[in-house]
């Protein structure tokens, strides 16, 4: 082997491809959403009523408490991230099914909420009612997304811990903050329609 | 070994371990579980031929329907399908790839001195889903359902009230397919750019064509979203009944614009910013003299695109916004010239001071240069809102359109695979078919489109699938036609001589042209693992550097940076190109092309309606995903 | 060797001005256009003026051509001062100056002489709506309604209105004004004002699906007693047919599959899917000015319509030569 004959290189610490990669990724979703609230509003402002007569306002007090629980899920998904960074095997298992409950707990509310909705109201009734369920719908499938993703995580940690995990475990991390703060600006975007 | 075998130098033993670390598989397997970024390069370049084919022969087929008035070549129904994937096919599945696909994937790890993309299978990836999205919207055209709305696809034309057919369903699934493997590829190419670069090239010594692919990509990023929600919309309220576009039901007509157009202006200078990347590589080549003003350039590269993204309004002025709206985005519209004619003056001028060798790829930029300006002073004149109005949606913009786009975009293509032709083959293409192939096709491209100008201000509407006698636009017509058939014969010389020479030419060597990047420092065609050792860079004109290779040499006998142990590469900061760690990269998957499928399954159920079925393919994509990541490379962080 | 397709491509637009075809934007026939037209004209003279100097600059580089190696390389540092004030001035200072100006005129001053006036600012609005593919016209105020064949006033301010039943589709009429979209659900207006006597060609210049080629008008300009007469014509119902023939015709329309989709005022035919025909024997043209108004071509239309035009939405009608005779008979009256 050569190693002997190299001489040392100096290096700085970067970010990897990986975090990159994850951060174009949520910029391109970012971009996706944004076109989405920005329908939401040009609408909104060609409609004179909204939302429009015979469509419930928007309810607000569940959803809020719901959203509040899982941005929460931000916190022991940040803790299992440095966890495994750290090479804490059993304490990044944990903080991530701890997410995974409140992430999962939220999910199957709002899948049996949307449901619902759809049977009191269509979401062929008029603008309104697409726009409201897309968006709402594309917010829902980006937190499946994310559980996905968790479930896939906690399946690899229990074969140990590799740099590739560790890697995956922070970007799976990064996802989730801007799920959850999607999830936030989609809701405020709704609710909107109450004002 | 070293027992058994006679002792050799330690840069050849380096150089063959390296080569027993990348080499591909042999055969057909090879080429469908490949990652390597030239052949996924090459792939790319060969399947977007045929596309170019089947989009020049559509074009053909108009031009001979409209070669005289109240022709009857073919049936109207079959010519809105064929401008609508004339449109579509140029730009998703010819341009688009060709230049971010083909050039961006061979040539921009070369440059920046990487063994390969940052993601080498997400890279074979975009490429199967780009071929089976192309595949999937050309079955369209064969059953006779090919989208027939246009490529902008305007609603309510577009929707089920006016299109019962599944046409405009292969439209929309068809685009947002497509849209994944180009996103892919801009992700690809902006993390690549800012990771892979090799040790010691800082942004600033990037090379200009590097700064086009990234402009480029970032065009794509944030444009095709947008697109991707516009589609969307349509095939649900095409579908499941939602009412965006429908305005009986509160949704909005022009709101299909709005999107369309957000994605569809920078589109326009994501079609041409590579471009602009290849004349900013063929120039200094034959003149041997550095890009001038070159920070004014990559800012103007970077500067395009993004003012690009707030002049999208200005394709609509005829659908009667308020007069402030209208004049904003003219006044947008006529800031994005600036960085447009620094580019020009700074080509010009490198060309004027430099003295050089007219060779055909400095034809070709040439001949971009002309059709580029000629385009965009047509285009400024869109600035001017009652001019504007006055000949939108007629020939005028079509001319002007095809001035942009083959004389800015396709030219430099043109171009670009002359130059590059010795490096990819390690032959040389014959030089006077060559310039016999640019003049060709020269003059057929201005005898095309330049009447096209005229009838437009004649008075003849684009997207008519024939005319009247005695307005007077019978004799441009037939112009255009004999300039549309003379255009294509130039093409096929050009792929003719390339074809031959590849078999025929003479051996080139690894620098034929003296070439200023990277991509000539090695062998030609490069081999698997592109340098035996990681350049050492220290300018954007670093084949030019000659003390730097041979430091390169140096480093090979000493064993720096040669990283012959596995695949590997290095990965450095994002802005100072300092090492910041060695990677180990994967090498050959059947994955990709194995998502890919399970992927072109759910467009297919979705667009025959079997939501169910979809959802079930859906689920092999996530089986398919496990599978990919299995096999963990190791990363070596220490 | 790159002057010649120019100078002959240049010769080639001086002609246009003079050739007055009747859809030419460059031949106009009223303030507007011609203010549009002339703002081309100084916009092309300048576009000649920037083409040349660039292509000048591409002939230099030509006869300068292989000096790369004698002049020092690519080390050399010549030139590249020079180099920063031509990209400086000719590639920023120079266009701000010149498209500046440009949008001062064209988007301040030339906006403002050729955009709609206010509602009821005229004396005349007339409301245009757009179909696949032929354009409904109606005079508010009157009864009276026509299709693809736009009368108005010489040398009178008219306010169109255009609007769409369906698809999107653009009211142009290139000799007179800039063109307006017809979008679902809005109304946008044009100012049409013709200087002479005449009749200009318009179309549709938003495809709008299979028959977007024939989807054309005319814009007759009269002197305003001709058009009054016109109008008043117009507004009055149908006459009742005169002989045998044309009232086993008239019967034929009203029990048949006509009256389902025209309106013959007058009469019980009531449909609003196509054309009215009152005095469809007025107009110069028939399926939007595809075939001329006579009575073979009605026949033709009546029999044939799907080969003249196919995909639009009246049915080839099966009816036997004595019938056709009647119908023909009878529309071809209806003056």
């Amino acid at each position: 082997m050569d190693v002997a004959a190299r001489p040392a290189l100096p290096r700085r610490n970067g970010p990897t491809a990986a975090l990159l990669g994850m951060a174009v990724l949520v910029a391109s979703e970012a971009t996706l959403f944004a076109a989405m609230i920005g329908t939401y509003y040009y609408l909104r402002f060609e409609t004179a009523v909204w939302p429009p007569r015979g469509v419930p306002e928007p309810k607000w007090v569940v959803p809020v408490i719901l959203v509040a629980v899982l941005v929460c899920s931000s916190v022991p998904m940040e803790l299992g991230s440095r966890a495994a960074q750290q090479g804490r095997l059993a304490a990044a298992r944990s903080f991530f099914l701890v997410a995974l409950v409140l992430q999962a707990g939220y999910f199957a509310y709002e899948v049996h909420d949307f449901a619902d909705q759809l049977r009191e109201t269509p979401i062929d009734r008029n603008a309104y009612t697409s726009v409201y369920y897309t968006l709402l719908g594309a917010d829902h499938a980006h937190v499946f997304v994310g559980i996905l993703f968790v479930v896939w995580l906690l399946g690899k940690l229990a074969f140990g811990l590799t740099p590739y995990r560790v890697n995956a475990a922070r970007v799976i991390t990064w996802y989730w903050h801007f799920v959850n703060l999607l999830t936030i600006v989609v809701l405020a975007t709704l609710l909107s329609a109450r004002a | 070994m070293a027992v058994v075998a006679p002792p050799r130098p330690a840069a050849e033993r380096r150089e063959a371990r390296l080569e027993l670390a990348w080499r591909g598989r042999p055969g057909l397997l090879g080429w469908l579980t490949t990652t390597d970024h030239k052949r996924i390069g090459l792939l790319y370049f060969w399947t977007t031929l045929v596309f170019f084919g089947a989009g020049g022969v559509e074009a053909l087929l108009m031009r001979t329907q409209l070669e005289r008035p109240n022709n009857d070549v073919v049936s109207p129904s079959t010519y809105d399908q064929l401008f609508s994937m004339h449109g579509i096919t140029m730009i998703f599945f010819f341009i688009i790839p060709m230049t971010t696909g083909a050039f961006g994937n061979y040539l921009l790890p070369l440059m920046i001195g990487a063994r390969d993309m940052a993601f080498p299978r997400m890279n074979a990836l975009s490429f199967w889903i780009f071929l089976a999205s192309g595949i999937f919207i050309y079955i369209s055209l064969f059953m006779g359902m090919a989208p027939d709305a246009g490529w902008f696809d305007y609603v309510p034309l577009a929707s089920r009230a006016y299109s019962p057919g599944s046409n405009i369903d292969f439209y929309c699934l068809g685009i947002i397919f497509n849209g994944i493997a180009s996103t892919l590829t801009a992700g690809q190419f902006i993390v690549t750019i800012f990771t892979s670069r090799a040790p010691g090239m800082s942004l600033n010594r990037m090379p200009l064509f590097c700064f086009a692919f990234l402009a480029a990509s970032f065009g794509l990023l944030f444009a095709l979203p947008v697109l991707t929600v516009d589609t969307v919309f349509l095939f649900l309220d095409r579908n499941i009944g939602t009412h965006f576009f429908d305005v009986a039901h509160g949704g909005s007509a022009v709101l299909w614009q709005h999107l369309f157009w957000f994605f569809g202006h920078p589109e326009v200078y994501i079609l041409i910013v590579p471009a602009f990347g290849i004349a900013t590589e063929i120039i200094p080549a034959f003149t041997q003299r550095r890009m001038q003003a070159f920070p004014l350039v990559a800012i103007a590269e970077l500067l395009v695109v993004f003012i690009g993204f707030g002049v999208w309004a200005h394709h609509m002025f005829a659908v009667g916004m308020p007069t402030v709206t209208m004049v904003f985005f003219a006044a947008a519209s006529a800031m994005v010239v600036i960085p447009s004619t620094i580019q020009v003056f700074a080509w010009c001028w490198t060309m004027v001071i430099g003295g050089g060798r007219f060779r055909t790829p400095l034809l070709f930029i040439v001949g971009f240069v002309f059709m580029f300006v000629t385009g965009g002073l047509t285009g400024i004149m869109f600035v001017a809102i009652p001019f504007d109005q006055q000949v939108t949606d007629t020939y005028f913009i079509v001319a002007h359109f095809h001035y942009i786009i083959f004389g800015a975009a396709v030219f430099p293509i043109f171009g670009g695979m002359y130059y590059w032709f010795p490096k990819v083959t390690g032959k040389l293409y014959f030089e006077l078919p060559g310039q016999i192939s640019f003049w060709t096709i020269f003059v057929g491209t201005n005898l095309l489109f330049f009447p096209m100008h005229i009838v437009g201000l004649l008075g003849m509407p684009r997207r008519q699938y024939t005319y009247p006698d005695g307005l007077g636009w019978g004799a441009y017509n037939l112009a255009e036609t004999i300039g549309g058939f003379l255009t294509a014969a130039g093409i096929v010389l050009l792929l003719g001589n390339l074809l031959v020479s590849w078999f025929r030419g003479e051996e080139a060597g690894p620098d034929p042209w003296h070439g200023p990047t990277l991509e000539w420092s090695t062998g030609s065609p490069p081999p698997e693992y592109n340098f035996a050792v990681i350049p050492k860079v220290s300018s954007a004109y670093a084949n030019w550097d000659h003390e730097d290779r041979e430091e390169d040499r140096r480093r090979l006998e000493q064993g720096v940076l040669v990283l012959d142990e596995g695949n590997r590469q290095v990965a450095v900061t994002p802005v100072d190109g300092h090492l910041s760690e060695i990677v180990d990269m994967p090498h050959g998957s059947p994955w990709p092309i194995l998502l890919a499928l399970a992927l072109s399954l759910v467009f297919t159920m979705l667009v025959i309606e079997r939501y169910g079925a979809a959802a079930i393919m859906g689920v092999l994509c996530l089986l398919a995903l496990v599978g990919w990541h299995s096999h963990e490379p190791a990363e070596e962080t220490a | 060797m790159r002057a010649g397709p120019c100078a002959a491509a240049a010769t080639a637009v001086l002609l246009l001005a003079g050739c007055g075809g009747s859809q030419n934007a460059l031949a106009p026939k009223s303030h507007q256009a011609a203010d549009i037209a002339s703002l081309f004209w100084w916009m092309m003279g300048a576009a000649w003026i920037g083409l040349a100097v660039v292509v000048a600059l591409l002939v230099v580089a030509w006869k300068r051509r292989a000096r790369g190696a004698a002049a020092g390389g690519h080390d050399s540092k010549a030139g590249e001062r020079a180099g920063w004030y031509v990209v400086v001035g000719a590639g920023i200072a120079l266009p701000i100056a010149v498209i500046a100006a440009l949008f001062v005129i064209s988007d301040i001053f030339v906006i403002r002489t050729t955009q709609a006036p206010a509602a009821s600012a005229t004396r005349l609005t007339v409301q245009v709506v757009g179909h696949q593919w032929w354009w409904e016209i109606r005079y508010p105020g009157t009864r009276a309604v026509t299709a693809n064949e736009l009368h108005i006033p010489v040398r009178t301010p008219v306010r169109v209105d255009v609007q769409t039943a369906d698809v999107i589709h653009s009211f142009w009429v290139p000799a007179l004004n800039r063109k307006v979209d017809a979008i679902p659900g809005r109304t946008n207006a044009i100012e049409l004002e013709a200087d002479a006597v005449g009749s200009y060609r318009g179309q549709c210049a938003e495809f709008c699906g299979l028959q977007h080629a024939h989807m054309a008008m005319e814009v007759i300009a009269d002197p305003p007693a001709r058009f009054r007469a016109w109008l008043a014509g117009q507004e009055r119902p149908a006459q009742p047919p005169a002989t045998a023939g044309a009232r086993r015709g008239a019967d034929l329309f009203t029990s048949g599959a006509c009256q389902s989709c025209h309106t013959i005022r007058g009469t019980s035919a009531a449909g609003t899917t196509g054309p009215d025909l009152t005095h469809v024997a007025t107009r110069r043209t028939l399926a939007a000015n595809t075939i001329p108004n006579d009575p073979p071509h009605l026949r033709s239309w009546i029999t044939d319509s799907q080969e003249v035009k196919p995909g639009n939405d009246m049915p080839n009608l099966d009816l036997s030569d004595a019938q056709l005779d009647a119908l023909v008979t009878y529309l071809d009256n209806l003056r």
